[in-house]
């Protein structure tokens, strides 16, 4: 589309090269090709390098921490945060010898749009860090296991089988719930929601029958060993027990990233 | 007088916070939440003010380094300033920053360090000062309008008209010096006798045309002067007639108009005074137009003074806009083609006047229609496009997110995740259908009751819709269908579906409260609602339903809409939620919980009504009607629905 156009242009000003212009003509043309192939080729290289999967999503419920953790990753400073709108995405020095770096990328967890973006990046998942608020979590257990649900039964998600690790976060706060206890309520919820999912009508589009990737193994209680992907449980706290002075206590969370960059 | 002043990112993180007030650092963070939540994430931002509590807030977006700027400050407090304010501070922080943002990307706003309070203070320092200087302008405009004059000359030039006060008039002839002097005093008593008068008129003057105006004026005047006898008006009346004396009526109102405004007036408007002056004087020299004209001109010439002003604003900032955005010809073809630039609003407009139509013409209610593309709009205004995209996909694939957006319900909608947690609590989950006439509240009903049944789940109908013929037997009719397919001996013997009826003309809400609690009795699982129909202008029958829901606190209330609808989804569903919320006795009003949308099966790709309902409401669409049997029950899939929705 933009060949003909740079033509035109190129065309317009020399009036002196009356006898060139013929031969002017059809190597603009040719240069205008070649710059399209070019940037064409390009394009696809960054599409499959983007697709080489470098990228550690950072998920949630709204209010459960992504991005101060975001923050604490990349810089180790705290960071009043409001309502993530869209995604963060930052380049994270992984802690280990070899001193490779992956993408990391902190997802917006309000409902109308986690789902959204988590379409856009879930190609590119080499790691799933899923963070719960350990202090709320009996209140927004029903939504946290949906989330978890979904991620679970994504057809690409399910064939990537990236590592999960559900960070339990705000354990700074005296309420928090312990790692093993989301554990266990996350898998007898998932367990009821596996039964209640596959019972329910079905979507307008009967095309793609998603509900088939079921949950685990058929027929038997629900456990996270059953999943393709190695789930790890992990507690941590982004904020710190010393507050905003303070630094995050979230060493376990870099040590799990830097084992799996 | 700010509360706080926030600037963050869109991914959440705050650059930089100004807290006018003492308090908790976090005391923006809630505010700001809500806002994010209930406005930017539900494009809703066709307005660029949210009440929140005791706050207003106000905001901006900066697409290009994907920015916001939020303002709080008290709800009672109008501060004119503040829309200055956040332009300033907008400007002025993006230059600022500028490297940070460009270079660095997310690192450089987590690492750079913006110490803005400096600039800030003197921005709001200068803004407020800016504010004060222009306060007595204000003031002034408000008495000496040229709404309060029309007024007065109005009411004289009525008074003129009358043939007996022609009469008068000639009596009271007498110098104009006396007159005039006389008349100082008189037009301040006149206005509020005006008033008294015609206050039905005074109201309505503006829209009507003035042949209906002088008539009104006149029968008023008639009425008043037999009821009330001559005293009250005489006062004003020989009065403000006495300087027309001389001359005929059209002098006389013109002499008059100008005299009034010169003397309360004296310096601001003489503008105006004066060519109307003018223009009388040369009526009467030429002597070829009749008075009315004249008189009316009068009238007209202020408003049209008034648009042409507007007029000029307009024109002023848009062409400014114009030498902004026009970079000449072929060179922005170019550019717009190949180069990043960042999008303006002229750019969009007409694409999005043509995706309005497109929504439109695909059954989203206009309002709704036009407000997406308003919400797009400021979402998309100043971002750079990337190379080789167009406005029009731009614009196309913003849209279709915000789409999406709005179609992802806000609340879990599991029912039967909900009924099984009712069940091990041993209480029935009672569901609520409610909707206009004809949508299918019953069918949907008996479809609803089938899938639960399904799932093993025990249905209790209760019939509440006590009103139209035929609907209790409608509902056993289904009742016994249920039955026959899901027989007892299939469930241990136990009964699936049962039917709670009173017959018809009883309380609703009094079956309804029977119904459940016969439920808890014998152990079923769920309770089904079934109300009738009704319009929503209906008001005694809308104050019912506010009851039954009030009195028996369904877990779930079910808007039962038709996918058919149009415009008249917007006024169905606000007047449903507002004879919720009015007939509640709770602080916090029970309101729909969700939507079925049924018929979907009738509409082809026109899906709009479902983008109308989830917008207005912004609740979930729970269920799908998309046929007579019952297996034709679905769940809304957002993809699907926006996919035909955008389909050309």
């Amino acid at each position: 589309m933009a060949a003909p156009e740079v033509a035109t242009s190129r065309e317009a000003p020399p009036p002196p090269l009356d006898v060139q212009l013929p031969d002017l003509v059809p190597l603009s043309l040719f240069v205008a090709l070649v710059v399209v192939a070019l940037t064409l080729l390009i394009l696809k290289f960054i599409q499959t390098r983007k697709s080489s999967r470098r990228a550690v999503l950072l998920v949630g419920l709204c209010d459960s921490g992504k991005t101060l953790m975001f923050a604490r990753l990349l810089t180790a400073n705290f960071q009043n945060t409001q309502t993530s709108i869209t995604d963060n995405s930052g380049l994270y020095r992984v802690k280990n010898d070899k001193n490779s770096s992956v993408t990391l990328i902190d997802l917006p967890g309000h409902k109308s749009l986690r789902l959204q973006f988590l379409d856009r990046f879930k190609a590119a998942a080499r790691a799933i860090v899923f963070v719960v608020d350990s202090v709320a979590f009996q209140r927004e257990m029903k939504d946290v296991a949906e989330f978890l649900y979904q991620i679970l039964t994504d057809s690409v998600v399910l064939k990537n089988a990236p590592p999960l690790l559900i960070a339990c976060n705000k354990q700074d706060v005296t309420m928090a719930k312990s790692s093993k206890l989301i554990q266990q309520q996350l898998e007898k919820e998932l367990n009821t929601l596996r039964v209640t999912r596959s019972a329910a009508p079905s979507t307008l589009d009967s095309s793609n029958s998603g509900s088939a990737s079921q949950l685990g193994k058929k027929g038997k209680e629900f456990d996270f060993s059953q999943l393709p992907m190695k789930v790890d449980f992990m507690e941590c706290s982004a904020r710190g027990s010393k507050g905003e002075e303070g630094s995050g206590d979230i060493d376990d969370l870099e040590k799990w990233i830097a084992k799996i960059a | 007088m700010l509360d706080f002043f926030t600037i963050f990112s869109k991914g959440g993180l705050v650059l930089w916070c100004f807290q006018g007030v003492r308090g908790p650092a976090a005391a923006c963070t809630a505010p700001v939440n809500a806002l994010i939540r209930s406005v930017l994430l539900q494009e809703r931002g066709g307005s660029n003010s949210f009440t929140h509590d005791a706050l207003t807030l106000k905001y901006k977006l900066d697409n290009q380094f994907e920015l916001v700027f939020v303002v709080g400050f008290q709800k009672i407090l109008t501060l004119t300033y503040v829309d200055k304010l956040i332009d300033d501070v907008h400007k002025e922080f993006r230059d600022k920053y500028r490297n940070e943002f460009h270079q660095k990307g997310t690192l450089g706003l987590l690492n750079g360090t913006f110490d803005f309070k400096e600039d800030f203070l003197r921005l709001l320092r200068e803004a407020e000062e800016s504010s004060k200087i222009r306060a007595p302008t204000a003031m002034k405009t408000f008495e000496q309008s040229a709404k309060s004059q029309k007024t007065v000359k109005s009411m004289i030039e009525t008074r003129g008209e009358k043939p007996k006060e022609k009469a008068k008039n000639k009596k009271n002839k007498g110098s104009k010096k006396e007159v005039s002097g006389a008349e100082v005093a008189a037009v301040p008593k006149a206005a509020p006798a005006v008033k008294e008068d015609l206050p039905v008129a005074a109201g309505d003057r503006e829209e009507l045309t003035k042949d209906e105006i002088l008539q009104k004026k006149r029968e008023e005047f008639f009425r008043k002067h037999q009821k009330g006898g001559e005293k009250s008006n005489k006062s004003p009346k020989p009065d403000t007639s006495k300087d027309k004396g001389k001359k005929p009526r059209v002098w006389d109102l013109g002499n008059s108009n100008a005299k009034v405004l010169d003397y309360s007036n004296s310096t601001t408007n003489g503008n105006t005074d004066t060519c109307s002056m003018e223009e009388f004087d040369q009526d009467m020299v030429l002597g070829d137009r009749d008075r009315e004209p004249g008189r009316l001109r009068d009238l007209e010439y202020e408003s049209e003074e008034e648009t042409e002003e507007e007029e000029k604003v307009v024109q002023n900032s848009s062409s400014a806009n114009v030498k902004k955005g026009g970079l000449g010809g072929m060179f922005g073809m170019l550019k717009g083609l190949v180069g990043s630039k960042s999008l303006t609003r002229e750019d969009m407009d007409p694409v999005l006047e043509k995706m309005k139509d497109h929504l439109i013409a695909k059954n989203v209610a206009a309002d709704i229609a036009v407000q997406l593309c308003e919400s797009v709009a400021k979402k998309l205004e100043g971002k750079v496009m990337g190379t080789f995209t167009t406005v029009t996909s731009t614009v196309k694939q913003a849209l279709q997110e915000s789409l999406v957006q709005i179609l992802q319900p806000q609340r879990r909608v599991d029912v039967l995740r909900d009924v099984m947690d009712a069940q091990r609590h041993r209480r029935p989950y009672v569901i609520t259908f409610c909707g206009v006439n004809g949508v299918g509240k019953s069918t949907n009903l008996a479809k609803i009751s089938f899938w639960l049944i399904e799932n093993g789940f025990s249905v209790l109908i209760a019939a509440c819709d006590t009103f139209r013929a035929g609907a209790v037997e409608q509902l056993r009719t289904h009742t016994r269908r249920l039955n026959a397919l899901h027989p007892p001996e299939n469930y241990s013997g136990r009964t699936m579906v049962q039917l709670y009826e009173k017959g018809y003309g009883k309380d609703a809400a009094g079956i309804a409260m029977e119904a459940i609690s016969y439920a808890r009795n014998q152990g079923f699982d769920v309770v089904l609602v079934d109300t009738a129909g009704r319009m929503q202008d209906n008001a005694p029958l809308m104050t019912a339903l506010a009851k039954l829901i009030a009195v028996n606190a369904p877990d779930l209330v079910l808007f039962v809409g038709e996918a058919l609808v149009g415009n008249e989804a917007v006024d169905q569903l606000v007047k449903f939620n507002k004879a919720l919320a009015d007939h509640s006795m709770a602080q916090t009003p029970r309101l729909i919980d969700g939507i079925v949308l049924t018929k979907f099966d009738t509409i082809d790709d026109k899906v709009g009504a479902a983008i109308s309902m989830t917008y207005i409401t912004s609740k979930p669409i729970v269920f799908v009607g998309t046929g007579q049997t019952y297996c034709d029950l679905r769940s809304l899939n957002a993809k699907a629905v926006v996919a035909a929705l955008m389909k050309a």
